[in-house]
C-alpha cells in the first residue's frame, strides 16, 4: 500500500495547479500512508522503512516554500512574485516557483502531521504497553 | 551626504571587535580615528549651517507610512553632533586605556559604536519617526553598557532599571509623537516646527505634550524618574562620562529644544518645564553634596545639570536659548572630564569612595591639575567656560516671562544650586588630593596615569578653560544657530566674559562667596543625619517591578490554569464578547435568507446529518460512539463540498476526517470506554448556551458574508486571472500557492508551531517527570476526594 499511496500523494502535488491536489492535499495524503504503517506495524518499523526526522522535514519545508519567493525580490519586485519557466517539462507539467513552494507546503504538511502521530504513539503515558511488546517482537524478528 | 555621519558609526562597531586582542591601548587609539574622522566630516558638511541655514536629505523607506529615512542638520543638530563625535573621540581612546586589561574590549567598544551612531542618528534626525527609531537603539545600547559587568548583580539591575524607565518612557513618547504627527499632520520636523500655531490651538496639544514629556523626563533623569541615573553608574566609566553626562542623558534635553519653537509658549509646556527642572536642579545638587562615592556624587550632579537644562528651556527667551546652547556645551566639556578622571583615580587606586582617598597630591600632580581645571569650570568660577554658561542661564532666570514670581524662584534655585556645585566640588577635590595620605594611596604604588589616559579628561578640561580665553568668537558662531533653533526666531550671540556689573554677576557671585564658605563644613553636611527616605526611588521601583510580577503571575493563574475546558471557555467568551458584539450592532441587516429553489432532496439529506450527527456526538455513552458521530459530521461536511462543486475542499476534509479519527483514537485509547460526567449541572448547562451562542453567531457570520452585497466578489477576479497570471486552471490552487502565497507561509509556519508546542508538551515533560506544574495541578483534584473517601 505504501509506494502506491506515495505515488499517488505526489500525483496529487503535481497536478494540483491544473486540476483538484496539491500541497496540502498530497501532504495529507503521504501523511496518512506513513500513518497507516505506524497503525500496521508499530512505529519503529515504519521509522526503519521511512528514516526520515519528520520535525527536521517540517522546518525544511517552510525553509523551502520561503525561499522560492526571494527571487522576485532580486528581479525588484514584490516577494513572492511568480517565476515560471517558459516550456512544461514532460511528465511534471510547468515548473515555477509557485509549484516549488507548494512542493514546501508538501514537506511541511507531511513532517507535521505524521510527527504529531509519531509523539502521540511514543508516549510512554498514552501506550505503556505496546512500547513494551514491540521490544520483544523486534527481538523475534531480528533473531 | 548626512546619513554616512551614521552609517560609519554603525559599520564601524564590529570593527571595534579587533580591541579584544593585546596591544589595546594602541588598538583603541587607532579606533578613536573613527570617530574623530565623524567630527571632521561633521564640520566639512556644516558649511550652510554658520551662515543660518541647514542641510538636508531624505531616503525613501517606507513612504506608504509617511516613514522616510530624513536627516537634517541644523544649528542645534551640528552641537550635539560635534559634542558625541568630539567627546566620543576622547572616549574611546580612553577606554583602551581603562579597560587595557580587559579582554571585553572589543566588545565593550563595539556597543559604544553603536551607541554613538544611534545617538548621531537621534539628533540628525529629520523625521519624529527616525527620531524614535535611534530613541529606542540609545536605550538598548545604553542597556548593554550598563550591564557590560554582567556578572555583578548590581550592574544588572541598574542596567534593567534604565532600560525599563526609558523605555517605558519611550513608549510615552512613541505616542505622543503620533499624535504631535497626527496634528500637524506630518511627522517631518520642519513641518511640525512651521505648524506651531496650529499645534498650540489642536485638542490634542494637552496630551501630546504630556507624554512627550512623560518620554523626556524619564530619558533626562527629571525628578521623579531621577533614580536610574545613578544606577547607571554600574557601568565602565567611558561608558558613564559619554552616555551618562555627555550625550545620552541630554537626547530628552535636545528633543524638548528641538520642539519648543512649537510646542513652547503656553503655561503647560513653560511652567511644566521650569518647575520640574528646577526641582531636579536644586534636589539633586543637595543630595550630590552629601555623596561620598566620585562617580555617584558626579552622577547627581549630572542630574542637576539635566534639571537645569530643563528649566532654561521652560524659561524661555533669547537667554533661555542662548543658556541651554551654552550649558550644553561647557556641561559636556567639564562633566566628561571629571568623569574619565574619577575614572582615571579608580584605576590608580582601586576605590573611588572619598572617605578612603585623599594625599594624592604628592602622587597623581599631573591629574590634580586637570582636576582642578575641571572643576574651577564646574563650579562656574570666573574666566572659565562654566562661569559664561551659569551667567547665562541666571540672565535667563531674571528675563524669563514666566512672571516675577517664577523669576525670583529660578534665581533662587540656581543661587542655592551654585553654592552646592562649590561645596561637592571642594569635597571632591580636597578629600581626593589634599589631606592624610591614605592607606589605599600608600599601597599601590600610585602614580599619574599612562599620557594616554590623560588626553581624554585634559582636552575638554582645558578647552574649559582655552573657550572663554581665546576662542569666544569661534564658539559664538556655534553657539548662535543653536540658539536659533531652540529660540524658533533669529537672534544674535555673542558670547562674553565681562558683561559690566549685572545683578546676574551680583547673584554668582555672592553664591561663590557663600559657596566658600560653607565648603569648609562640607563634611559636616555630608555627615548629616535624618535624610528622607524618598531620595531612594530605585527601592520604590524595585517594589514597584515586584508587584507587577506578581500580578502578572496571578493573572496568568487565573486565566491559564491547565484545563482545556477552561481554555476553550475563555477563548468562546472573549470572540463571543469581540466578534458578537460588534456583529449584533452592525452585521445583523446584511444577513439575507432566502432559498434556493433549485434545492435537491439529496442536498437536504446530507444538511440534515449534520446536526443529527451533533446530537448523536454529544449524546454519545462511549467514547467510540463520540469519534463515531464525529466522523460522520466530517463525512457530510465532506458530501455538501462535493454537491457544491469544491472537490479540492472534500478532498481536504476527508483526508482531515480520516487523520483526526486516528488522532482521537491514539489518545482516546487509554481513556475509559465509558464517559462519566464530574462536572456539575450548572457548569454543563452552561458550557451548553455557550457552545450554542458560539454556533449560533459562526453560523450567522457565514450567513452574513454569503449573502452580503456591500462588497465586490472576489471570486470572478480569481477565476479570470487564474489561468493568465497565476498558470493553473485549479483557481483553489493558484490562490493558495500564488495570489495568497503569503498567506500560506504564514499558515505552514502556524503549523509547524504548532508541532513545536505538541512536541514541548509530550516530550520535554518526561525528563522532569512529575516536577512540572501543570502535572501538579492536574493530579491536585484527583488526589484530594481520595483522602476524604478514607
Amino acid at each position: 500500500m505504501m509506494p502506491l499511496l506515495m505515488m499517488l500523494s505526489i500525483f496529487m502535488l503535481l497536478r494540483g495547479h491544473n486540476l483538484p491536489g496539491g500541497g496540502f492535499i498530497g501532504g495529507l495524503l503521504a501523511a496518512s500512508a506513513i500513518i497507516l504503517q505506524i497503525v500496521a506495524f508499530g512505529p519503529k518499523t515504519a521509522q526503519r522503512i521511512l528514516p526520515v526526522n519528520y520535525l527536521l522535514l517540517a522546518a525544511f519545508g517552510i525553509f523551502f516554500g520561503a525561499i522560492w519567493g526571494l527571487p522576485a525580490l532580486f528581479a525588484g519586485l514584490p516577494y513572492m512574485q511568480a517565476f515560471w519557466l517558459p516550456e512544461p517539462i514532460p511528465g511534471v507539467g510547468k515548473i515555477g516557483t509557485p509549484v516549488l513552494f507548494d512542493v514546501g507546503v508538501y514537506f511541511t504538511v507531511i513532517g507535521v502531521t505524521t510527527k504529531i502521530a509519531l509523539l502521540l504513539v511514543e508516549e510512554p503515558t498514552i501506550f505503556p504497553l505496546p512500547t513494551m511488546k514491540s521490544a520483544p517482537v523486534e527481538h523475534e524478528e531480528g533473531a | 551626504m548626512l546619513y554616512p555621519l551614521v552609517l560609519i558609526a554603525l559599520v564601524a562597531a564590529p570593527v571595534a571587535l579587533l580591541a579584544r586582542f593585546p596591544g589595546r591601548e594602541r588598538i583603541a587609539w587607532g579606533l578613536a580615528l573613527i570617530p574623530l574622522s565623524i567630527f571632521g566630516l561633521t564640520l566639512a558638511l556644516a558649511g550652510p549651517v554658520w551662515e543660518g541655514g541647514q542641510v538636508s536629505e531624505r531616503i525613501a523607506w517606507v513612504s506608504a507610512l509617511g516613514l522616510d529615512l530624513s536627516f537634517t542638520l541644523d544649528g542645534l543638530s551640528l552641537l550635539f553632533a560635534l559634542i558625541i563625535s568630539g567627546i566620543g573621540t576622547l572616549i574611546v581612546g580612553y577606554a583602551g586605556h581603562y579597560l587595557g586589561a580587559d579582554s571585553g574590549l572589543g566588545r565593550f567598544l563595539a556597543y559604544l559604536m553603536l551607541f554613538m551612531g544611534a545617538m548621531l542618528g537621534l539628533v540628525l534626525a529629520g523625521n519624529v519617526l527616525t527620531m524614535f527609531v535611534f530613541w529606542e537603539l540609545t536605550s538598548v545600547t545604553s542597556y548593554l553598557l550598563i550591564g557590560y559587568k554582567h556578572d555583578y548583580a548590581d550592574a544588572r539591575r541598574g542596567a534593567l532599571h534604565s532600560l525599563l524607565v526609558t523605555g517605558g518612557g519611550g513608549l510615552a513618547l512613541l505616542v505622543g509623537l503620533l499624535l504631535l504627527g497626527q496634528a500637524a499632520g506630518s511627522y517631518e520636523l520642519s513641518d511640525i516646527l512651521a505648524a506651531g500655531d496650529l499645534l498650540r490651538a489642536h485638542a490634542l496639544y494637552p496630551a501630546a505634550v504630556i507624554l512627550i514629556l512623560l518620554g523626556c523626563f524619564t530619558k533626562s533623569a527629571q525628578i521623579p524618574f531621577h533614580f536610574w541615573l545613578p544606577g547607571a553608574m554600574q557601568a565602565p566609566t567611558p561608558a558613564s562620562a559619554f552616555l551618562h553626562s555627555a550625550t545620552m542623558v541630554k537626547a530628552g534635553v535636545y528633543l524638548m529644544a528641538r520642539l519648543s519653537p512649537a510646542l513652547g509658549g503656553t503655561a503647560l509646556w513653560d511652567v511644566t518645564l521650569a518647575v520640574v527642572g528646577g526641582a531636579t536642579m536644586t534636589f539633586a545638587a543637595i543630595v550630590a553634596m552629601r555623596q561620598f562615592d566620585l562617580k555617584a556624587m558626579l552622577a547627581y550632579t549630572t542630574i542637576s545639570m539635566l534639571g537645569a537644562l530643563t528649566m532654561q528651556i521652560g524659561l524661555g527667551g533669547k537667554y533661555g536659548a542662548e543658556g541651554v546652547a551654552t550649558n550644553i556645551l561647557a556641561h559636556a566639556l567639564y562633566k566628561s572630564a571629571l568623569f574619565m578622571l574619577a575614572g582615571v583615580i579608580d584605576h590608580e587606586c582601586g576605590t573611588r569612595d572619598l572617605r578612603r582617598l585623599g594625599g594624592l597630591r604628592a602622587y597623581m600632580p599631573q591629574t590634580m591639575v586637570v582636576t582642578a581645571l575641571a572643576l574651577l569650570s564646574f563650579g562656574g568660577i570666573p574666566v572659565m567656560f562654566g562661569f559664561v554658561a551659569k551667567e547665562l542661564m541666571l540672565e535667563a532666570a531674571l528675563e524669563t516671562e514666566l512672571g516675577a514670581t517664577m523669576s525670583l524662584l529660578a534665581v533662587a534655585a540656581i543661587a542655592i544650586t551654585a553654592v552646592a556645585y562649590l561645596v561637592t566640588g571642594w569635597r571632591l577635590f580636597s578629600s581626593t588630593f589634599l589631606g592624610q595620605r591614605s592607606l589605599a594611596a600608600m599601597q599601590q604604588h600610585v602614580t599619574d596615569p599612562a599620557l594616554g589616559m590623560l588626553i581624554g579628561p585634559g582636552v575638554p578640561a582645558v578647552l574649559s578653560l582655552l573657550i572663554p580665553l581665546a576662542f569666544l568668537g569661534p564658539i559664538s558662531g556655534l553657539i548662535e544657530p543653536a540658539s536659533v533653533a531652540i529660540y524658533g526666531k533669529p537672534i544674535e550671540v555673542k558670547l562674553a566674559l565681562w558683561h559690566g556689573v549685572n545683578p546676574a554677576l551680583l547673584v554668582s557671585l555672592s553664591a561663590i562667596v557663600i559657596g566658600f564658605g560653607l565648603a569648609r563644613f562640607g563634611e559636616h553636611l555630608a555627615n548629616l543625619r535624618g535624610w528622607p527616605a524618598w531620595s531612594r526611588g530605585d527601592m520604590i521601583f524595585d517594589r514597584l517591578i515586584e508587584r507587577t510580577l506578581a500580578g502578572a503571575t496571578a493573572l496568568t493563574r487565573a486565566i491559564q490554569e491547565g484545563r482545556l475546558r477552561r481554555y476553550i471557555l475563555i477563548t468562546a467568551v472573549t470572540m463571543l464578547i469581540f466578534v458578537g458584539v460588534p456583529f449584533l450592532s452592525f452585521g445583523l441587516g446584511s444577513i439575507r435568507l432566502d432559498l434556493d429553489p433549485q434545492l435537491q432532496f439529496y442536498e437536504i439529506l446530507a444538511a440534515a446529518l449534520i446536526p443529527i450527527g451533533v446530537i448523536a456526538t454529544i449524546k454519545a455513552r462511549t467514547r467510540l460512539g463520540a469519534i463515531i458521530s464525529v466522523g460522520m459530521v466530517g463525512a457530510m461536511v465532506a458530501l455538501l463540498f462535493v454537491l457544491f462543486s469544491a472537490p479540492d475542499l472534500a478532498l481536504t476534509q476527508l483526508l482531515i476526517e480520516v487523520l483526526s479519527t486516528v488522532f482521537l483514537l491514539l489518545v482516546f485509547s487509554v481513556l475509559p470506554v465509558r464517559f462519566e460526567s464530574f462536572s456539575e449541572a450548572w457548569v454543563r448547562r452552561r458550557d451548553a448556551i455557550v457552545a450554542t451562542v458560539m454556533g449560533v453567531l459562526m453560523g450567522s457570520l457565514v450567513l452574513a458574508t454569503a449573502t452580503n452585497d456591500a462588497f465586490a466578489p472576489l471570486a470572478p477576479f480569481f477565476l479570470e486571472n487564474s489561468l493568465e497570471q497565476g498558470k493553473g486552471t485549479n483557481v483553489v490552487n493558484v490562490i493558495l500557492v500564488d495570489f495568497r502565497g503569503f498567506d500560506t507561509l504564514g499558515e505552514i509556519t502556524v503549523l509547524f508551531i504548532a508541532l513545536l508546542g505538541i512536541y514541548g508538551l509530550l516530550r520535554l515533560r518526561q525528563g522532569k517527570g512529575d516536577a512540572t506544574p501543570e502535572r501538579v495541578t492536574a493530579t491536585e483534584p484527583a488526589a484530594e476526594p481520595v483522602d476524604t473517601k478514607r
